[in-house]
């Protein structure tokens, strides 16, 4: 991975007729100018993964370091039964959140690309719950889910419907939970799938007029190929997001009922925080390194080309 | 057939925001119901319920909370300072200098890749290492914290920016005798005045949104809104009124802060690849 970002264009002063500096005062001042963001990264994200590594080569109790134990740590991810039922939820909620977010946010954009009044405004709107604090909008959505008289349960019974058990069934609270994340992030894909449409040439839809293609066409010949890169890069930072789900089952239902909502983060941060097993933490926080990477690697490859272009 | 075309075009739009909006709506009513009235399916202030500004004016009296938007106010602006000092500094060599080893595309991927990393696989280190170091339920951690996981943004968004600017105006100054950071101090930071600022908010919005180390590094001094709000329902249980004042005092500042740097977002969230 390493040809993203733009090297054309960045020209080196110091080879510049005009200019005429110096060679050696270039790469000197270079290195004063990133220096300092990469020695913040070296410190602070770096250091803290190798410490982490170091970390799940021990055993602790109650957050005291014990003994070296090799591999102990990576080995009990095989055999622990939490951690599969963390791994189950954690993949439900990652295929039933993105999915629906690119099928709900690629159509409205898709639907919603044309000229028309307040358009800022409804960008404005969709800006709003990307920016809501998500532990914030779990405690909301308490309060929207709440079972007798709740507001989408009158809602769900003046349509004609039976109260939902949203919170206290273990299969409603796993669905309630990937509702408020698609709530959430449905305007992350929506409002990037709109940008990326409006930056494409509307030259090549006037040739396809021309040659008499029908909407329905240029969607699938035209729009679709041209968007691709951007809708892989979508898919690939909602996936990496998902993954990560942590502050909207801790707010919404703590894990709960029993461990119906228990994500992959969240039984981490529990061990972690709640038993100080820290060792093991550090090497489940490992496997979802993995995990994530795997599917960035797969990703990866189909997205570069939009960094390249600069 | 056009105009059912439209009416269901303009039926998709309003369905849409009001999905979108209206959890922010019962929020709101629920701040300003009575504690009997939150439990009522009623909608409408003034027709339905009598509103009151109770528990506002009580939960903005109580120092635990006054204490946590002191906190988070401060880490979001340190965190944010801090990357956008950092940021700008490597975005700008991204952006004009070459290297050879690593090269700038390598460069520019590991900083986006800082984004991939699952947070949750820093709590341990960060924990033990602020122990160690006698941070715990300190400011001072979560701000280090929050300008290392918005680096990356800073960055990415920077560096675009200042590709952006003709390198002419810097190129004059050199000839004329300026120094390298001469010329960035005086020509480059002014012209892209509107850019930084919008870098410095959306690195404000997300540190103070933040909810995973201020959890496991604060016990008392330092926590944060998120944070608050989150022990506030575990030892009283849900309020529904104190919850719709939280909710929206928590929400209120990174939302401003984003509708303020709306044109960088899309930027920003898609680390750069579209110019948005």
């Amino acid at each position: 991975m390493d040809s993203a970002g733009d090297n054309r264009r960045s020209v080196e002063y110091g080879t510049d007729p005009k200019t005429a500096q110096p060679k050696g005062r270039t790469d000197r001042v270079k290195y004063l100018f990133i220096g300092p963001a990469v020695i913040w990264v070296l410190a602070f994200t770096i250091f803290p993964l190798l410490y982490a590594l170091y970390t799940s080569f021990y055993t602790y109790r109650f957050g005291q370091r014990l003994g070296f134990v090799g591999l102990d740590n990576f080995v009990r991810l095989f055999g622990d039964v939490n951690l599969l039922s963390s791994l189950r939820v954690t993949l439900i909620f990652v295929v039933g959140t993105v999915a629906t977010e690119m099928i709900l946010g690629v159509g409205l954009a898709l639907l919603l690309n044309r000229e028309m009044r307040g358009k800022n405004v409804t960008r404005g709107i969709a800006t709003l719950p990307l920016f809501a604090t998500p532990v914030a909008v779990g405690y909301l959505a308490i309060t929207l889910y709440y079972e007798q008289d709740g507001p989408i349960n009158s809602l769900i019974s003046a349509l004609g419907g039976r109260d939902v058990p949203w919170l206290s069934d273990p299969v409603w609270a796993l669905v309630a939970v990937i509702l408020v994340d698609i709530w959430q992030w449905t305007p992350f894909v929506f409002l990037v799938t709109l940008s990326g449409l409006q930056s494409l040439s509307s030259e090549l839809y006037d040739a396809a007029r021309v040659d008499g293609a029908s909407s329905l066409q240029n969607l699938r010949f035209l729009t679709l190929p041209l968007l691709a890169p951007l809708l892989w890069l979508i898919l690939l930072l909602r996936l990496v997001e998902a993954f990560r789900v942590f502050d909207i089952p801790v707010s919404l239902t703590l894990g709960g009922p029993g461990r119906a909502t228990e994500v992959y983060s969240l039984y981490t941060y529990r061990t972690a925080m709640r038993f100080f097993d820290h060792g093991y933490a550090a090497a489940q926080g490992f496997l979802l390194l993995v995990i994530v990477m795997l599917i960035v690697s797969v990703i990866f490859s189909r997205v570069r080309g939009l960094y390249e272009e600069g | 057939m056009r105009l059912v075309y439209r009416a269901g075009l303009w039926l998709v739009t309003v369905l849409a925001l009001v999905w979108v909006l209206f959890p922010f709506y019962w929020a709101f009513l629920n701040s300003i119901k009575t504690p009997d009235e939150t439990f009522q399916p009623t909608w409408i202030p003034f027709l339905q319920f009598q509103p009151t500004l109770e528990h506002w004016r009580s939960q903005l009296a109580t120092p635990e909370i006054r204490h946590a938007l002191l906190n988070s106010t401060i880490i979001s602006i340190g965190a944010a300072t801090i990357a956008l000092l950092l940021g700008t500094l490597a975005a700008y060599a991204l952006a004009r200098f070459r290297f050879k080893r690593p090269s700038n595309g390598a460069l520019t991927t590991w900083f986006i890749s800082q984004r991939v990393l699952p947070p949750v696989m820093f709590v341990t280190p960060f924990f033990l290492l602020m122990r160690q170091f006698g941070l715990l339920d300190s400011v001072l951690a979560l701000v280090l914290l929050n300008a290392t996981f918005t680096l990356p943004f800073a960055v990415i968004i920077l560096s675009q920016t200042f590709r952006e600017l003709p390198r002419e105006l810097e190129e004059a100054a050199l000839v004329d005798g300026a120094s390298y950071f001469q010329s960035f101090l005086s020509i480059v930071l002014p012209l892209t005045l509107p850019g930084l600022a919008a870098t410095w908010i959306i690195c404000m919005a997300f540190s103070w949104n933040e909810f995973l180390f201020a959890l496991s590094l604060t016990s008392k001094s330092a926590i944060p809104m998120p944070v608050i709000i989150a022990g506030a329902e575990h030892t009283r249980g849900v309020q529904f009124w104190f919850v719709g004042v939280n909710v929206l005092l928590t929400m209120l500042v990174p939302i401003v802060l984003a509708l303020l740097a709306q044109r960088y977002i899309i930027r920003g969230l898609t680390l750069g690849a579209l110019k948005g």
